[in-house]
């Protein structure tokens, strides 16, 4: 769920007037709307301009020397234009395929209004042709049936909002970050057997700009870092290990001092030390507690994905809660809310923060299962059976079109235990069970998961840090573990819950891009969780030592 | 235009000389003579190492209508490398996944010179490469259990080591005078309101271009290139989208012209878009045709250039050879492709042309051979082919024409600055007559002057696919061909009038033995190309700089289509009015 930075970068450009560029998609909206409303057949019904303005600067490093140092500076513009009327516009899924119009096309970087104004003309008008195309080969499509038709309407009606807000510039002193991340990534030197590593800082601020033909005029916008470290090594048989960790906050001035990180990369260096030489472990099936931060993940993968609305209108989706509302979802004292205007949890920044969805909806808490019982569905302004409106999550990635996204997650069990009482009760299973032993996933990043009809039903996260918990609480570390398994099979087995929140940011790719998200989440103890062992390269480790500082290079 | 010197030594003298050493290529030279020492039992072991590192600072920027739209600023190292494991006459390339096993993507080589970081990253590359190719060379003798192979060619032929350091240049980015011709260059278009969309870009990089090889070879030059293009775009009122573009290339940023120039060049490109609207349609043409101007250049750059190379077939499992671009000149050395009197050389040992910096000039080709000019079409018969370390039917040696990275394991041959020598040839203002004289004779209305084709080609992706979908219907795997970009009909009277919506049917290199007569004229085409006949313009990857310098050339008879297509309606809505000023 890392974000990869394009190798390119784009000077900075600063003192833009943020107002400036809302009276141009203004005006040019109105403009393009009154021809389009009225004179085109069919007419566009809603025009939507949105504009992501990215500033991001980056550095990465490995072994004390800098491998990039970027700025960039890109503003993409992404239209929609809706032909044909909400019951059924060019927007409609045929068979599951989801129409993609937008391509997200660079713009002018100053508010230039000849230059921006040609384009979002030209955009206006290809979106406009391609709709019209699209909806007339939806009408003459054997397969949207009248009762599809009328399941669920293809646009919502939505409260326009107005807001503006300034956005405060991005400080990040590139340079003296360079300095830093020399000194820093240079500590994984002191690990031979760490075959490839990297230290990476990144400062990014996003300016959203929206305007539709209901009214809406939005600005908003907020920041972005993260310092984030890897090492990579490769056991004896051939099995490639990585360890990584990250340190997230809004504001790049907020990062973590130096102490910190280094105490952090000592640990991923530490941990991978040890994993190269655990033990692999055998297939097993048995109890197991999930940390909070891999617990999020879980829920993320497991659960965030399958409660995402729009996939209850494709019908080559597994539509595992399609009628399940008002049904018990999760164990009784589990309750999940989805919150994008939460800032902070657990003393961390969130990345599912964010004000305004990307249809221009204003973002709000929304309880997604209370005690167990699934209440709605994540919703963008694209309807499904059953709830008409949005709830502030329609999402995407400039240049993909908006579909249902998570934001904040939050566990919220109503029965927690602390941290050390779980572990004791892992172990209590572990000898009702009869088991050998427990594990304890420390450390996970993300996976990926599979909700459509045809696959399997499964997921897969990627464990990075296990281990062994055995009945005499001794802990040893394992490696090669991958959780397996079918999603509602895991949910019915949670058991317990910890008392101490923890938080995992990311970004989650899906249909509509990549958007940042955050999962908070206390240790969770299954009762029941599969775990395979992971595929392996069988391709052995480096045949010549690694290069030293004698000349000529040693053997 | 100040021409580089290069130091061009052999070996032993440069032990005498001593130059300050190069830290990048003494670490490179370190972990590449450790790589000797590779080996698996029971495996073949490595027989060819080479290391290749471009060290590249870039600075693009991207405007529109006076604004920037996009700018990047780039220091990259990208690594480059090669293992061939067996001997020069069977090795792991030359079969069809020879380029699937080994390879590494994503690495980011430090950008700090420490050595042992450096060669840590070389370490690692290098070990990859070489269980890649112990991998492929198994499955190659895999393969060859099942099929017989027709003609026994080696893999790789030997070459002799080379030494080479150029000396350095300063690199000066003059970022804000770049970017703010550049917005200036883009504001030109805003002067001409019937163009819907145009830019302008400006692309410098510097490249230090490292190679080594353990037969000894230790290269490394400056392989700058400065791009300055504009491009226009309008719709027809009958809906055809009509364009134009313009490239400006230079090697040293002394050799980019002077900002008036460059700026008229961009009128020029706003007044043909403008004119084009107004064209009327072509009409189905056979006759004479004069190709003049950039037009020349291009069509032989198309139909000789890039048919100068030939690809060897890959060994694979039977009934799955891949498809592999054909050339047309396959098998015909010794047989007439041109008139008599002219002459084809490849020269990429020049530097400059008549006060013209070449674009082609390279003193090292990627497989570490040094090239000597090469008369590849002597009195109108193919005398010889571009070739590589990797020996075709009939050519066991380099000529060092190694210029991009190829398939299977090789390398591509590619042309560099290609001279058309006429030694019969005519005023320009005769070569015009004569196409009149012919027009009469046959009792034509017309005939037809080309003065620039499409090429690089300028078209959008959808554009280019369909022009891909039309080349292939016509069967096998035949070439793209670009389609002329300002042709004019010229009547008896010597009128010339513009149209537009022309393409060549069945134009190749079989086209050029109705040439007639040449000008005594010189027109003179720099562009970069990517080894593919009708490169995109400005596309992404690794590209080769060339320079065509050709007669105008007179062809007894082309066929010349008018474009049959559904043009896209205009828009219902009118463009937004301008307000002509950036803010």
């Amino acid at each position: 769920m890392s974000r990869l930075f394009v190798l390119f970068s784009i000077l900075a450009s600063t003192g833009l007037a943020q107002t400036g560029l809302l009276d141009i998609l203004g005006q040019e909206l109105d403009r393009n709307f009154q021809v389009l409303s009225r004179k085109g057949d069919p007419p566009a019904y809603y025009i939507a301009y949105a504009v992501t303005d990215e500033e991001a600067s980056a550095v990465t490093s490995t072994l004390g020397t800098i491998t990039s140092q970027d700025k960039r500076h890109s503003r993409r513009l992404d239209v929609t234009v809706r032909v044909g009327s909400p019951k059924l516009d060019n927007y409609h899924a045929i068979r599951g395929e989801m129409a993609q119009f937008t391509s997200g096309m660079l713009i002018a970087l100053d508010d230039s209004p000849d230059a921006i104004k040609l384009r979002l003309w030209s955009e206006t008008d290809r979106c406009y042709r391609l709709g019209v195309q699209r909806l007339i080969s939806i009408k003459t499509n054997k397969d949207v049936s009248v009762a599809d038709r009328e399941a669920s309407d293809d646009f919502s009606s939505d409260q326009p909002s107005k807001f503006t807000e300034a956005v405060p510039a991005l400080r990040f002193d590139s340079d003296a970050w360079a300095a830093r991340l020399r000194k820093l990534s240079a500590r994984f030197a002191k690990y031979p057997s760490i075959i490839s590593s990297s230290v990476s800082v990144v400062a990014e601020r996003e300016i959203k700009y929206f305007a539709n033909t209901e009214g809406a005029r939005i600005s908003h916008g907020q920041q972005f870092s993260r310092v984030a470290f890897s090492a990579q090594g490769k056991a004896s048989d051939g099995m490639d290990l990585a360890t990584f960790d990250s340190f997230n906050t809004s504001d790049p001035a907020r990062l973590p001092k130096d102490p910190e990180i280094e105490s952090g990369i000592d640990k991923v260096a530490k941990d991978l030390n040890k994993l190269l030489d655990a033990p692999l472990v055998a297939p097993f099936v048995g109890p197991a507690i999930l940390s909070g931060r891999a617990a999020g993940v879980f829920f993320h993968e497991i659960f965030g994905h399958r409660v995402e609305g729009h996939r209850l209108k494709d019908e080559s989706d597994g539509q595992t809660f399609a009628k399940s509302i008002g049904a018990q979802v999760l164990p009784d004292f589990i309750s999940v809310t989805f919150d994008p205007t939460l800032r902070q949890a657990a003393g961390s920044d969130l990345n599912g923060f964010y004000q305004y969805d990307d249809e221009g909806i204003k973002a709000r808490r929304l309880p997604l299962v209370e005690k167990g019982i699934l209440k709605t569905f994540l919703m963008s302004r694209t309807p499904v059976p059953g709830i008409a409106i949005s709830n502030g999550h329609g999402r995407r990635q400039a240049g993909a079109e908006v579909v249902s996204r998570q934001s904040n997650l939050l566990v919220e069990p109503s029965r927690q235990v602390p941290e050390a009482k779980l572990k004791e009760m892992l172990i209590a299973e572990v000898k009702r069970l009869n088991k050998p032993y427990g594990f304890y996933f420390q450390e996970i990043t993300g996976g990926f998961t599979n909700t459509g009809r045809r696959g399997i039903q499964a997921f897969k996260v990627i464990p990075l840090v296990v281990y062994r918990i055995y009945p005499d609480g001794k802990e040893e570390l394992v490696r090669g573990a991958d959780i397996v398994g079918t999603p509602l099979a895991s949910f019915s087995k949670i058991i317990a819950a910890g008392d101490k929140a923890e938080v995992f940011n990311g970004y989650c790719g899906a249909e509509s891009g990549s958007v940042p998200v955050s999962a908070v989440s206390p240790s969770i103890l299954v009762s029941e969780l599969e775990i395979q062992k992971k595929e392996s390269s069988r391709d052995r480790p480096p045949l010549l030592a690694p290069p030293t500082a004698s000349i000529g290079g040693s053997k | 235009m100040r021409p580089l010197a290069f130091l061009l030594i052999s070996a032993s003298f440069l032990a005498a000389q001593k130059p300050a050493p190069d830290p990048i290529m003494t670490a490179l030279a370190q972990e590449l003579e450790r790589s000797r020492s590779l080996q698996l039992e029971g495996v073949d072991a490595p027989y060819y190492v080479e290391y290749s590192l471009d060290d590249l600072h870039a600075f693009s920027v991207v405007a529109s209508m006076g604004a920037v739209v996009r700018s990047n600023d780039t220091h990259t190292r990208l690594p480059r490398l090669q293992v061939r494991v067996g001997d020069y006459a069977f090795d792991n390339t030359n079969y069809v996944f020879s380029d699937f096993f080994g390879r590494s993507s994503g690495v980011r080589i430090p950008l700090d010179n420490d050595p042992v970081v450096l060669r840590h990253h070389f370490w690692l590359l290098t070990d990859r490469a070489f269980k890649g190719a112990v991998e492929a060379i198994s499955r190659k003798r895999a393969a060859l259990k099942s099929v017989t192979v027709q003609e026994e060619i080696k893999d790789f032929s030997k070459a002799s080591p080379v030494t080479l350091t150029a000396p350095d240049r300063p690199i000066a980015f003059q970022r804000q005078s770049w970017t703010a011709q550049t917005r200036a260059l883009s504001a030109v278009f805003s002067k001409y309101p019937q163009i819907t969309a145009s830019n302008a870009e400006w692309e410098a990089s510097y490249t230090d271009s490292y190679y080594l090889n353990n037969e000894g070879s230790r290269v490394r030059f400056p392989d700058d290139i400065f791009t300055i293009r504009v491009r226009a775009a309008a719709q027809a009122p009958d809906g055809m989208p009509v364009r134009d573009a313009a490239t400006v290339l230079a090697r040293t940023p002394s050799a980019i012209p002077a900002q008036s120039e460059l700026q008229r060049k961009a009128e020029r490109i706003a007044e043909n878009v403008t004119a084009l609207l107004a064209a009327p349609m072509a009409e189905d043409y056979t006759g004479p045709v004069l190709v003049e101007g950039d037009a020349a250049p291009q069509l032989f750059a198309q139909l000789i250039g890039t048919n100068l190379g030939l690809t060897r077939r890959p060994v694979a499992e039977p009934g799955r050879t891949p498809p592999t671009p054909s050339s047309e000149l396959e098998g015909r050395i010794g047989s007439r492709v041109l008139p008599e009197w002219l002459d084809v050389v490849d020269d990429p040992t020049q530097q400059e042309f008549r006060g013209h910096q070449l674009l082609g000039y390279y003193p090292v080709d990627m497989e570490g051979v040094v090239p000597a000019p090469l008369t590849v079409i002597e009195k109108g018969t193919l005398k010889s082919y571009l070739l590589t370390r990797q020996p075709v039917r009939g050519f066991d040696a380099s000529n060092g024409r190694a210029r991009l990275p190829g398939s299977f394991g090789a390398k591509a041959p590619i042309f560099s600055n290609l001279f058309v020598r006429a030694k019969e040839s005519v005023s320009a203002d005769a070569l015009k007559k004569k196409l009149l004289e012919i027009v009469v004779q046959r009792g034509k209305p017309y005939g037809i002057i080309l003065r620039k084709l499409d090429f690089p080609s300028s078209a959008p992706a959808d554009e280019l696919r369909r022009i891909s979908a039309a080349s292939s219907q016509r069967g096998g795997a035949a070439r793209m061909v670009a389609a002329p970009l300002l042709a004019y009909r010229v009547y008896p009277d010597g009128r010339e009038e513009l149209v537009r919506g022309f393409r060549f049917r069945s134009l190749s290199a079989r086209s050029l033995r109705d040439i007639i007569a040449a000008s005594d004229t010189e027109n003179i085409f720099d562009f970069l190309g990517n080894g593919t006949s009708l490169p995109m313009l400005g596309g992404g990857g690794y590209v080769s700089g060339h320079t065509v310098v050709a007669p105008s050339v007179l062809l007894e008879d082309l066929e010349l289509d008018r474009r049959e297509e559904d043009w896209p309606k205009l828009p219902l809505v009118p463009p937004p009015s301008l307000t002509g000023s950036r803010f």
